[in-house]
C-alpha cells in the first residue's frame, strides 16, 4: 500500500469530527420515522422516497424549537436545520454519524407545495395528466371499486351518494391506510388489484379532508404514476374542495367530496333514467299504435271515399246547375232588356229612316207622276198631231174623196174591185159605185175598147 | 345463437347502456318527426322496444340491492374457486 499512515484511529476520528463540523449548515425536509429519546437528546430518521438521514437533537435545542406537544412522531413531515456530525465514541461508547439538528419545525404548506409543484410539472411534462381523461367512463357501471379507509366518513358518504342515484350494483372495497408513510404504497397496491378485476368498471379513491401534510400520501409520485397508467378510469375525491393533491391531476375525474365521487362513478341517475325509459316506452307505444290507427282511419276514409266523392261531385254539379240557371236567367233578363233597348233604338231609327224614306219616296213619286204626266201629255200631243197628219194623209187618199171628184169604182157583185177591162168582160154583171150611190151594169162582150 | 334469438332480431345487442339510449333517442326523434312510413315506423317501434327492454334489464341489474365485497375476500373466493 502506497498510502499515507498508518495513523492512530483516535486521532483520525477526532480529525473526522472536526471536518464534519466544518460542513455547511443546511435545512432538510422529510418524513419522521423511528422517533426515540435518551436522557440528553432526541433521535429519529428523516426520509423520503430517495433516502434517509439519521438525525439527533439535543433536548435543549428541541425545547427551544417549541413544537406542539406530541408533534415529533412517525409520519410527520419536518424541516430541520443543522449539519453533519460525527461522534468519535469513547473507550466504552460506539462511534456514530448523524445530522445534528439545532432547529426544527413542522413542514409548512409552503414547503410541501413547492415540492408538489415541482413534481406536478414533471408529471405534466410527461403527459401523465391526460391519459386517464381519455378513457371512456361507462354511464351505468355494474361494479365499481373503492379505495378508502375502512372506517371513516368517506365510505359512508360515498354509499349515501350511490343510494341517492338509485344505484345498487356491486362495490368492491380496497381498504387501505390513507395517512402515513405506508399509505401511498398500500393505496397503489389496492388500486392495481381492483384494476386487475375485469368486472370493475371504475375505481374511486377517497378520503376526508385534512392538511396537505395529512393528504401527502396522495401526492406520492409512485402512486400518481400508477394511477396515470391504469386502463380503468379512476375518480379521486381526496380532502375537501380547497385541497388539491397530485392524484387529482392524474385521475380521470377529480371530485371535491365522496358524494360527488359517487355521481362521477355512476354518471347516470338511475331513478331519472327509469322515468325516462318509461316515457320512451310510452312514446314508442303511442307512435306504433298511432301509426296503425291513423292509417286504418285513412283506409276507412278511402273505403268510404267513392260514395262520398260521388255525393260531393253531385252536390258540386247541382250547385253548378243552380248557378248556371241563375246566371242564364239573369243573362236572359239582361239580354232581353238590352235587346229591347236596342230594338227600341233600332226601330226608332228605322221608323225615322222609313218616315224619311217615305217622305222622300212620295216626293220622288210626285216628281215621277208629274214627269209621267208631263211625258204623257207631250206624247199625247205628239200622237194627236201625228194622227192629225195621218188623218189628213188618209183623207187625201180616201177613194170616197176620189169618187167625189167624179171617179167611179168598179166592183163585182161580191164587192171585189174590178181593175181591168178583161176582168169586166168576164163578168155577167157588175156594179159601178159613185159618190152618191151605185148602179148595176152589164158589160158588152166582144168589143175592145170603148164599150 | 338460439332460434328464438334469431327470430327476435337480426340486430346486434347494444354494446352499452349509453349507446342503447342514444339509439333510442334517435328512434324517438325520427318517429316524432312524422316522416317515417308505416313499415319504418313499425320497424323502429320494434327496435325501440328491444332497446327499452335492454335498458330496463341494465337498470334492474343495478337496482336489486347493493352488494359489497372486499378485495381480500374476493381474492380468497377466487382462490377457493380455482382450487
Amino acid at each position: 500500500m502506497d498510502l499515507p499512515g498508518p495513523f492512530p484511529v483516535g486521532r483520525y476520528a477526532r480529525k473526522l469530527e472536526e471536518e464534519m463540523k466544518k460542513r455547511a449548515r443546511v435545512q432538510l425536509m422529510g418524513e419522521v420515522t423511528g422517533v426515540g429519546r435518551s436522557k440528553k437528546q432526541a433521535f429519529f430518521e428523516l426520509r423520503d422516497r430517495e433516502g434517509a438521514v439519521p438525525c439527533t437533537m439535543w433536548l435543549d435545542d428541541f425545547e427551544r424549537s417549541k413544537l406542539p406537544e406530541g408533534a415529533l412522531r412517525d409520519g410527520v413531515e419536518l424541516v430541520v436545520a443543522g449539519g453533519p456530525d460525527y461522534y468519535r465514541g469513547g473507550s466504552q461508547a460506539s462511534p456514530s454519524f448523524s445530522f445534528r439538528a439545532t432547529h426544527m419545525r413542522l413542514a409548512g404548506e409552503g414547503d410541501l407545495l413547492a415540492q408538489l409543484e415541482a413534481l406536478r410539472k414533471q408529471l405534466q411534462r410527461e403527459g401523465l395528466f391526460e391519459l386517464q381523461k381519455q378513457l371512456r367512463r361507462p354511464r351505468l357501471p355494474k361494479t365499481i371499486g373503492v379505495v378508502t379507509a375502512e372506517t371513516g366518513a368517506a365510505r359512508r358518504d360515498l354509499l349515501a351518494g350511490l343510494a341517492r342515484r338509485g344505484w345498487a350494483g356491486t362495490v368492491v372495497w380496497g381498504f387501505a391506510p390513507v395517512q402515513d408513510r405506508r399509505a401511498a404504497p398500500a393505496i397503489a397496491a389496492a388500486i392495481q388489484d381492483l384494476a386487475a378485476r375485469p368486472e370493475v368498471e371504475a375505481i374511486v379513491v377517497t378520503r376526508g379532508g385534512g392538511s396537505l401534510a395529512d393528504l401527502w400520501a396522495f401526492c406520492d409520485e409512485t402512486l400518481c404514476r400508477t394511477v396515470a397508467l391504469l386502463r380503468v378510469p379512476v375518480i379521486s375525491a381526496v380532502g375537501h374542495e380547497r385541497d388539491s393533491t397530485l392524484i387529482d391531476d392524474v385521475a380521470a375525474v377529480a371530485c371535491s367530496t365522496p358524494t360527488h365521487a359517487a355521481e362521477a362513478a355512476v354518471p347516470l341517475d338511475c331513478l331519472a333514467a327509469r322515468r325516462d325509459l318509461q316515457r320512451a316506452a310510452a312514446a314508442l307505444r303511442r307512435s306504433g299504435e298511432g301509426a296503425v290507427e291513423a292509417r286504418a282511419r285513412h283506409l276507412g276514409a278511402l273505403a268510404r271515399g267513392p260514395a262520398r266523392a260521388l255525393q260531393r261531385q253531385r252536390s258540386h254539379l247541382n250547385q253548378k246547375i243552380r248557378e248556371i240557371r241563375a246566371a242564364s236567367e239573369r243573362g236572359l233578363t239582361e239580354r232581353t232588356g238590352f235587346q229591347r233597348r236596342i230594338a227600341t233604338v233600332v226601330l226608332g231609327r228605322a221608323r225615322q229612316r222609313g218616315v224619311e224614306r217615305a217622305a222622300a219616296g212620295r216626293a220622288e213619286e210626285r216628281r215621277r207622276v208629274a214627269a209621267i204626266e208631263r211625258s204623257a201629255e207631250r206624247n199625247l200631243q205628239r200622237r194627236s198631231q201625228a194622227l192629225e197628219r195621218i188623218a189628213l194623209t188618209l183623207r187625201a187618199h180616201d177613194p170616197e174623196r176620189t169618187l167625189e171628184r167624179g171617179y167611179a169604182l168598179a166592183e163585182s157583185s161580191a164587192g171585189e174591185p174590178v181593175t181591168t177591162a178583161e176582168a169586166a168582160r168576164s163578168l155577167d154583171e157588175m156594179r159601178l159605185r159613185f159618190a152618191d150611190g151605185q148602179i148595176s151594169v152589164t158589160p158588152a162582150r166582144g168589143g175592145r175598147g170603148s164599150e | 345463437m338460439s332460434a328464438n334469438e334469431g327470430e327476435q332480431s337480426t340486430r346486434a345487442e347494444p354494446d352499452s347502456y349509453e349507446s342503447a339510449v342514444e339509439r333510442l333517442e334517435e328512434i324517438i326523434d325520427r318517429l316524432d318527426s312524422g316522416q317515417a312510413g308505416l313499415r319504418e315506423t313499425l320497424e323502429l317501434c320494434r327496435e325501440g322496444r328491444e332497446l327499452v327492454n335492454y335498458c330496463a334489464a341494465e337498470l334492474d341489474a343495478v337496482g336489486e340491492g347493493l352488494k359489497e365485497l372486499k378485495l381480500d375476500e374476493l381474492a380468497a373466493k377466487l382462490d377457493s374457486q380455482a382450487a
